[in-house]
């Protein structure tokens, strides 16, 4: 008795659930055949990106280094103590693209320590000028010591980043002159770089990672 | 002492050679990120102890080359707030992304026991995996998005029974509603019976509702 009470409650409530449905699905009386428009809407960005676009380029016009002990720098090779290679040139030529692809922020930008392929001994950042993050070690704190390097970015609107990049994200002076490094939408800033080598060299392995990144922050 | 100087510039000239050969970048491709420019929020107070599940936070590949976006935190937003030690956050796996594709992180706020209390601030930062480089020089992006939560003071709630699955909970909950909705119609007085009857020639099955 039970059983059947159940079954029929079951049975039941199947037929609500289904007359449910038909009466939801069912047009009202008298509606006619309705149309429909697509209509696109663009909004705003709600991302903060950052998208970078390198032009065909590669660090060159070496030089520095000692010619009397044979490590003077050639066209396409770092020599030392501290020689230099440019990415780009100072008013003439900026191969790195930085765009701003979202919404405005500070554009920050940091380096990294180079990675010798035989994860032996790095090269560490290091700051010339007066108050360094990273002290350089050699010529007064003007030059990187053993085993350090710099990398200086520079853009058409301003002679080159005195401080150098380091390792801590930090605001990129190339973007927003007059704003610290406040980027709008669509912004881009061309830019380029300059590496200076150790002093002495601590690594003879023959392939380094150099990174340079980018960062919008709110 | 002249003559081994000569032997160390020998050994070490290719080297620097070689590391700026590996210092070139290729032009066409681009690298890009992008995070959620709204911040990672937590609506209601965390407590020492406890473990929240952050919204997950949304990310893209803005450029034209495949990548694997990791999340990282980090206090980079100036602002008030204590900094977020990044062990309290777990972070999903990183996503590999191809371009202008888009994804979620999920992200886990445990607070240790002894976390002080007071709003809190950092960024999450997604970086990219995408480089642009030519042998081993690297031109990277990341993007970073705020992290804000607060800590009360007192225990976090214990929960009365262990995690379980949504699916479950929605399970449970129907069979809940099934039998509240059984047995109130039981108790209304309302019967529907159902009688069958031997089949035969011409025969009928009878149902009956009575209030």
């Amino acid at each position: 008795m039970r059983r059947n009470a159940l079954l029929a409650f079951l049975a039941a409530g199947a037929l609500v659930g289904l007359t449910g449905c038909g009466s939801a699905s069912a047009p009202p009386a008298g509606s006619g055949k309705g149309t429909s428009i697509d209509v696109s809407l663009n909004v705003v960005p709600t991302v903060r990106s950052v998208t970078i676009t390198p032009a065909k380029a590669k660090f060159g016009d070496c030089a520095g280094g000692n010619a009397d002990l044979n490590t003077a720098s050639t066209s396409g090779a770092l020599g030392y103590p501290n020689g230099h290679c440019w990415l780009g040139r100072p008013k003439t030529s900026f191969p790195i693209t930085i765009t701003n692809t979202g919404i405005a922020s500070y554009m920050y930008v940091n380096g990294a320590n180079a990675v010798p392929s035989d994860t032996g001994t790095q090269w560490t950042l290091c700051n010339p000028g007066s108050k360094p993050a990273v002290a350089c070690t050699s010529n007064n704190g003007l030059s990187p010591g053993k085993n350090q390097y710099v990398v200086q970015n520079f853009s058409p609107n301003r002679k080159l980043n005195p401080a150098g990049l380091t390792n801590a994200v930090a605001c990129d002076p190339e973007f927003g002159l007059t704003s610290g490094c406040w980027s709008t939408f669509g912004q881009s800033q061309r830019e380029g770089l300059l590496l200076t080598g150790p002093a002495e060299i601590g690594d003879t392995s023959t392939s380094w990672t150099v990174t340079v990144t980018w960062t919008p922050v709110p | 002492m002249y003559l081994r100087r000569l032997l160390v510039v020998a050994g070490a000239a290719p080297v620097v050679s070689a590391a700026l050969v590996s210092l070139a970048v290729t032009a066409g491709a681009s690298v890009g990120v992008g995070v959620q420019a709204g911040p990672v929020l937590l609506t209601s107070a965390a407590h020492p102890g406890g473990s929240y599940a952050l919204p997950a936070v949304y990310v893209v590949n803005t450029g034209t080359q495949p990548e694997v976006v990791r999340i990282r935190i980090d206090r980079l937003s100036a602002g008030r707030g204590l900094a977020v030690p990044p062990s309290w956050i777990h972070a999903g796996p990183g996503v590999r992304l191809t371009a202008h594709q888009s994804a979620r992180i999920s992200l886990q706020l445990v607070v240790p026991a002894d976390a002080r209390t007071g709003g809190y601030l950092s960024d999450v930062v997604a970086a990219g995996s995408g480089t642009i480089s030519e042998g081993n020089a690297n031109l990277g992006v990341a993007a970073a998005t705020k992290l804000e939560f607060r800590i009360a003071p007192g225990a976090a709630p214990a929960g009365l029974w262990p995690p379980v699955p949504g699916w479950l909970e929605w399970a449970a909950g129907g069979l809940l509603l099934f039998a509240i909705a059984f047995v109130g119609l039981r108790k209304s007085g309302w019967r529907i019976r159902i009688e069958r009857t031997a089949a035969e020639p011409g025969f009928t099955d009878r149902q009956e509702g009575t209030p």
